[in-house]
C-alpha cells in the first residue's frame, strides 16, 4: 500500500464520475474503450456489407460475358466495395477500434487526451457510412474508389454524396490522429519512456501524424471535386482548363500514406502477438520502431508511383521509383525481425498467433509484388491490371485484415472477459487462409496475361482462372462469417478467462477484463520494456487492480 | 550481445543449417527457373523490342522475389514447427530471451539495401531504353473514345477505327490522347501502356519485332462499356503487306472524302436506326455542346437526355414539337436563331443513316 500511496493523489489519479444511464454509457460515450467497441461493431457491419458487394463482383466474373448484373450496376458495386473497405472498414478498424481500445490501456492512461473529440470522431463515422450506401438510391458513384475525373465528373448524383461521405470520414480520421498523437505524447504513465512503449503504441504513434497530414490533402481533393460537380468550378475538367492529373496527385498524396495507415497498426498488432505467444522478447525492438518511422516518412514521398502511366515527365519517375524501392528495406527489417522472434521460442499456436504467422506469409508476398510494381518498366506492363488487384488484396486482406483478425482473437478476452472459441478459430484460420490465397493468387496470372481491372466482362481466355478465384472466394467469405458468429456467440457463451488468459505482459493485461471505466485504480509506474519474459513485470502501483479495493474518490465528489 | 552468443541456448543447431541448405537449393531452383527456363514468350509473345527489355527485368524481379519468398516462408514454417510449445514444456515455458543481435540486424539491412541498389540500377537502365529517345520514328496517333479507339496516320485524312497496322522493323512514335475521359492504350504483347488523358499527349516509342495480330486493351476505367474496350487489334505486318494496306486505306479514304455527306433535301427515313451506333456518334459529334443529362444541364446547348419524352420541355428550340421527325429535321438543317446556333448535317459530317442512329439513341435515353 505504501507504493500505491505514493501514486495516489497526483494529478494523474484524478477520476471523473462514471457516466450513468444507457445513452451516456453506451451510445454517446466518452470512454475510449466503449468508443473502440463501437468502432469495432460498426466496422464489422461494414465489412459484411463490403464483403457482400465483393461476392457480387465474384459472381459477376464467373462468366466471361458477365450477365449477372448490368455493367453500370457492376461499376457501382465495385466502387462502393472499394470505398467501403478502405474508409469504412480497414482504417477505422485499425485506428478507431483497436487503437482506441488498446493503446490508452497500454500506456497506462485513463482515457485519450480529448474524450469528447473522440466521441465526435466516432459519431461522424456512421452517418458517413449511411451517406455512402444512401448514394445507391440516387445513383451510386461508379468510377472506382479512386474516382478519377473526368469520369467522376460524368458520374451520377451519388458521386457528390460520395465526396461528402468520404470527407466526413476524413474529418473523423484527422481528429482521431490529433487525439492519439497528443495522448501518446502527454499521457504516458510515469516511466513509460518511448523505448518502453509497447510496439502497438509505436505503431499508433507513427500512424497518427499520417492521419493528420495526409487526410487534409484528401479533404481538399474531395472538396474540389464536389465544388466542380455541383457548381461547375473547373478544377479537373480539361475542356474548361482544369487538369485531370491534379486530382490524381492530390488523391494519391493522401492514398499512398493511407496504405501505411492501413498497415502500420497491423505491424503493431503482430509485434504484440508474436512475443506473447512465442514467449520471447520481440527481436530488434528499436529497429522495428525505427523502421515504422522511416516507412511513414518515405510514405509521403512516393505517391506518384501510382501514376507512372498517367503522363508525367519521364525523369520525374526516377525519384519515385527509387524512393519506393527504399521502403523495401525497413519493411524487410520488420519481416526478418518477426521471423527471428519465432526462433528459439516456445510458440503457442492460438488462433491469434495463427493469423499473425499467416499474415507474415501473405504480407511478404504482397510486399514483394509491391517492389516489382515500383520498377517503372514492370509497372508499364502491370499497371491497371488484375496484377494490381492481386497485389493490393495481398496487402489489404492478407495483410491488414488478417492482422485485424489476429487482434480480434487476441484482445476479445480483454474486451469481454471471455475467450472466443479456439477450436472454431483454428478451423476458421485455415478456411480463410486457403480461401484467400485461392482467390487472389490466380489474379497475378490474369493480370500479367492481359486482363484489365474494373471490367464487367472480359476475354474468355481468363474464364478458368476467374472461376477458380470466385470459388475460393466463397470459402473466404464463409470463414469471415464464422469469425463474426464466433465473436457474437462468445460474448455471452465464451469461456470465462480471467484478466490475462494469454499470460501477456503489457499493461492492459494487468487489470480486470473488461476494464473499469477508469482503467486503472492508480496510475502505474513503468520500469522497463514489457517483453522480458524471465523478469518480473516491470510495473509498480498495480497491487489494487485485481482486488476489491475501491478506486480513488471521483473528483466531483470532492 | 557477446555474453549471449556464448550461451549454448542461442547457438544455431544442425537442423537450422540443414533447412538453410534446403531453402538455398529451392531458391536456386526458383532463380534458375525464372532467369532461364520460364517460357514467357509462349505465354505472351514479345511483339516489340521493348517487350524483350521489360521481360528481362521481369525475369530478374521474379527470380529475386521467388528466392526471398522461399527464405521468409521457409524459415517461418520451420521455426513454427521446430519451436512450437510441446506438451512436455508446460504452460509457463519461455523461449530464449534474446533481444537483438546487432551483427545480424546489420546484415539484414545491408543485404537488402545492396539488392535495392542493384535492382534500381537495372530498372533505370531498362527505363532509359524505354522512356528516353527521340521522336524520330514513324508518327502514329491513337485516340480513346467511350468505348473504342481510333487511329490517325500521317498523310491520311480521317481516322480508322477497326485495326491499327504497323510495319515490322520500323521505329514507331505513338502519341496517345483521349476525346472524353481517361482511357489507356495497352497491348499486353508489347508490355507497355500509356494512359490516354484528355488534354495531354503521352508517347510510346517502340519498334515492332514480330508479325502478328495483338489485342489492344483499355486499363483505365472509362465508363459503362470499359470491359468491351478490348475488341480492337494492333496488326504488325511485313513492310510489303503494310504498304499495301496503307495505300488501300489511303485510296479508300480519298473516296470517302469525296462522298462527304451533303445535306439531303427530303425527309430522312428514321427506320433502322441503331442505338449503339448513335451513342458513339453522340460522343463524337454532339457531346462537345450537349451533355447526356437532363435539359437544365446546359453546356453550350441544353442537356439532351430524354429529349423526346421530357414532359417539362415538350418543344424543341425551333418551337416544333419534340418528335423524332422534328429532331431529325434540326440535325439535318441545323439551327440559327435567338437561342444560339448549331451546325447542319454537312458541317457535322453526318450521313442520313447517322441521323437515324442518333435519333434512335436519343429516343433510348429516358
Amino acid at each position: 500500500m505504501a507504493v500505491a500511496a505514493v501514486h495516489a493523489g497526483g494529478i494523474a489519479d484524478h477520476i471523473h464520475p462514471e457516466p450513468e444511464g444507457f445513452i451516456r454509457k453506451y451510445v454517446f460515450s466518452i470512454d475510449h474503450k466503449i468508443i473502440g467497441i463501437q468502432y469495432l461493431v460498426t466496422t464489422f457491419m461494414f465489412l459484411v456489407l463490403g464483403g457482400m458487394l465483393a461476392e457480387l463482383i465474384r459472381v459477376q466474373l464467373m462468366n466471361a460475358n458477365g450477365g449477372f448484373m448490368t455493367p453500370d450496376t457492376y461499376n457501382e458495386v465495385y466502387s462502393i466495395h472499394g470505398s467501403t473497405m478502405v474508409w469504412l472498414v480497414i482504417i477505422p478498424m485499425l485506428t478507431g477500434a483497436f487503437g482506441n481500445f488498446v493503446f490508452p490501456l497500454q500506456i497506462g492512461a485513463r482515457d485519450v487526451a480529448f474524450p469528447w473529440l473522440n466521441m465526435l470522431s466516432f459519431w461522424l463515422f456512421p452517418p458517413a457510412g449511411l451517406m455512402l450506401y444512401g448514394s445507391f438510391l440516387m445513383g451510386a458513384p461508379a468510377a472506382g474508389w479512386t474516382e478519377y475525373p473526368p469520369m467522376s465528373l460524368q458520374g451520377q448524383a451519388g458521386t457528390s454524396m460520395w465526396c461528402a461521405a468520404i470527407f466526413l470520414v476524413g474529418v473523423s480520421s484527422t481528429l482521431t490522429g490529433i487525439n492519439f498523437l497528443v495522448t501518446l505524447l502527454k499521457m504516458r504513465a510515469p516511466g513509460m519512456t518511448y523505448t518502453r512503449m509497447p510496439l502497438f503504441c509505436w505503431a499508433q504513434f507513427v500512424t497518427a501524424p499520417l492521419l493528420m497530414i495526409a487526410t487534409t490533402a484528401l479533404g481538399a481533393a474531395l472538396a474540389a471535386l464536389f465544388v466542380e460537380r455541383q457548381f461547375g468550378v473547373p478544377f479537373f475538367d480539361p475542356t474548361k482548363g482544369g487538369s485531370p492529373l491534379l486530382w490524381q496527385h492530390m488523391f494519391w498524396f493522401y492514398s499512398h500514406p493511407a496504405v501505411y495507415i492501413m498497415i502500420l497498426p497491423v505491424f503493431g498488432i503482430v509485434s504484440e502477438v508474436f512475443p506473447t505467444f512465442a514467449r520471447k522478447p520481440i527481436f530488434g525492438y528499436k529497429m522495428i520502431a525505427f523502421s515504422s518511422c522511416s516507412i511513414a516518412i518515405l510514405g509521403f514521398m512516393v505517391w506518384a508511383h501510382h501514376m507512372f502511366t498517367s503522363g508525367m515527365a519521364p525523369f520525374l519517375q526516377l525519384p519515385f521509383m527509387v524512393l519506393t524501392m527504399l521502403i523495401a528495406i525497413p519493411t524487410g527489417i520488420k519481416i526478418f525481425s518477426w521471423v527471428a522472434t519465432l526462433w528459439g521460442g516456445k510458440i503457442h499456436f492460438s488462433t491469434a498467433m495463427l493469423f499473425a504467422v499467416g499474415f507474415i506469409a501473405t504480407f511478404t508476398l504482397g510486399g514483394i509484388t509491391g517492389v516489382f510494381l515500383a520498377a517503372v518498366p514492370f509497372d508499364l506492363h502491370a499497371h491497371g491490371t488484375y496484377f494490381i488487384v492481386a497485389h493490393l488484396h495481398y496487402v489489404l486482406v492478407g495483410g491488414s485484415l488478417m492482422g485485424v483478425f489476429s487482434g480480434l482473437y487476441f484482445w476479445f478476452p480483454k474486451m469481454t472477459g471471455r475467450l472466443m472459441s479456439e477450436k472454431l478459430g483454428k478451423w476458421t484460420f485455415w478456411l480463410f487462409f486457403i480461401g484467400f490465397n485461392g482467390t487472389f493468387l490466380p489474379m497475378h496470372n490474369m493480370g500479367l496475361l492481359g486482363m484489365p481491372r474494373r471490367v464487367a466482362e472480359y476475354d474468355p481466355q481468363f474464364q478458368t482462372l476467374n472461376r477458380i478465384a470466385s470459388s475460393f472466394s466463397f470459402l473466404m467469405t464463409f470463414a469471415i462469417l464464422l469469425i463474426i458468429i464466433n465473436a457474437l456467440y462468445s460474448i455471452k457463451n465464451g469461456k470465462k478467462c480471467g484478466h490475462n488468459p494469454w499470460n501477456a505482459r503489457t499493461l492492459e493485461w494487468q487489470i480486470p477484463s473488461p476494464p473499469h471505466y477508469y482503467n486503472f485504480k492508480h496510475i502505474p509506474s513503468v520500469f522497463a520494456n514489457p517483453y522480458d519474459f524471465n523478469e518480473p513485470l516491470p510495473y509498480r502501483g498495480l497491487e489494487d487492480e485485481l482486488t476489491d479495493a475501491p478506486p480513488p474518490v471521483p473528483a466531483a465528489a470532492h | 550481445m557477446a555474453v549471449e552468443n556464448r550461451d549454448p541456448a542461442v547457438r544455431l543447431d544442425r537442423g537450422f543449417w540443414l533447412v538453410t541448405l534446403l531453402l538455398a537449393v529451392l531458391a536456386a531452383i526458383g532463380i534458375v527457373y525464372w532467369a532461364l527456363l520460364a517460357p514467357i514468350t509462349s505465354w505472351l509473345p514479345e511483339a516489340v523490342d521493348k517487350a524483350q527489355q521489360i521481360d528481362s527485368l521481369s525475369r530478374f524481379l521474379m527470380a529475386s522475389g521467388t528466392a526471398l519468398f522461399i527464405f521468409v516462408a521457409g524459415y517461418l514454417l520451420y521455426f513454427s514447427i521446430a519451436f512450437r510449445r510441446r506438451a512436455s514444456d508446460g504452460p509457463d515455458a519461455i523461449g530464449v530471451q534474446i533481444h537483438d543481435n546487432n551483427k545480424l540486424e546489420l546484415w539484414w539491412t545491408i543485404v537488402p539495401a545492396v539488392f535495392v541498389v542493384v535492382m534500381a540500377i537495372f530498372s533505370i537502365q531498362i527505363w532509359a531504353g524505354i522512356q528516353l529517345g527521340d521522336n524520330n520514328g514513324m508518327v502514329v496517333e491513337a485516340l480513346g473514345h467511350q468505348w473504342f479507339y481510333s487511329f490517325r496516320y500521317p498523310d491520311v485524312h480521317g481516322e480508322i477505327t477497326n485495326e491499327m497496322h504497323l510495319p515490322l522493323g520500323t521505329p514507331v512514335t505513338l502519341h496517345v490522347t483521349s476525346y472524353d475521359v481517361i482511357h489507356s492504350f495497352w497491348v499486353p504483347d508489347m508490355r507497355i501502356k500509356a494512359d490516354m488523358v484528355p488534354g495531354i499527349i503521352n508517347t510510346l516509342r517502340f519498334t515492332p519485332t514480330k508479325v502478328g495480330r495483338y489485342q489492344i486493351v483499355c486499363t483505365e476505367f472509362c465508363g459503362t462499356l470499359h470491359g468491351e474496350m478490348n475488341k480492337q487489334y494492333l496488326v504488325i505486318d511485313t513492310p510489303q503487306k503494310y504498304k499495301a494496306w496503307y495505300q488501300g486505306w489511303q485510296q479508300k479514304n480519298a473516296h470517302a472524302s469525296d462522298a462527304i455527306p451533303t445535306q439531303s433535301t427530303g425527309a430522312i427515313s428514321l427506320s433502322g436506326g441503331n442505338v449503339n451506333a448513335g451513342k458513339m456518334l453522340f460522343t463524337q459529334k454532339c457531346s462537345a455542346c450537349h451533355a447526356l443529362a437532363p435539359f437544365s444541364q446546359k453546356v453550350v446547348g441544353p442537356g439532351l437526355k430524354g429529349v423526346l419524352s421530357d414532359p417539362a420541355h415538350p418543344n424543341l428550340v425551333d418551337g416544333a414539337k419534340a418528335t423524332p421527325e422534328n429532331v431529325a429535321k434540326i440535325l439535318q438543317k441545323g439551327y440559327k436563331g435567338d437561342m444560339g446556333q448549331m451546325p447542319n448535317q454537312t458541317a457535322n459530317g453526318l450521313t442520313d443513316k447517322d441521323i437515324a442512329d442518333l435519333v434512335a439513341f436519343l429516343k433510348s435515353t429516358k
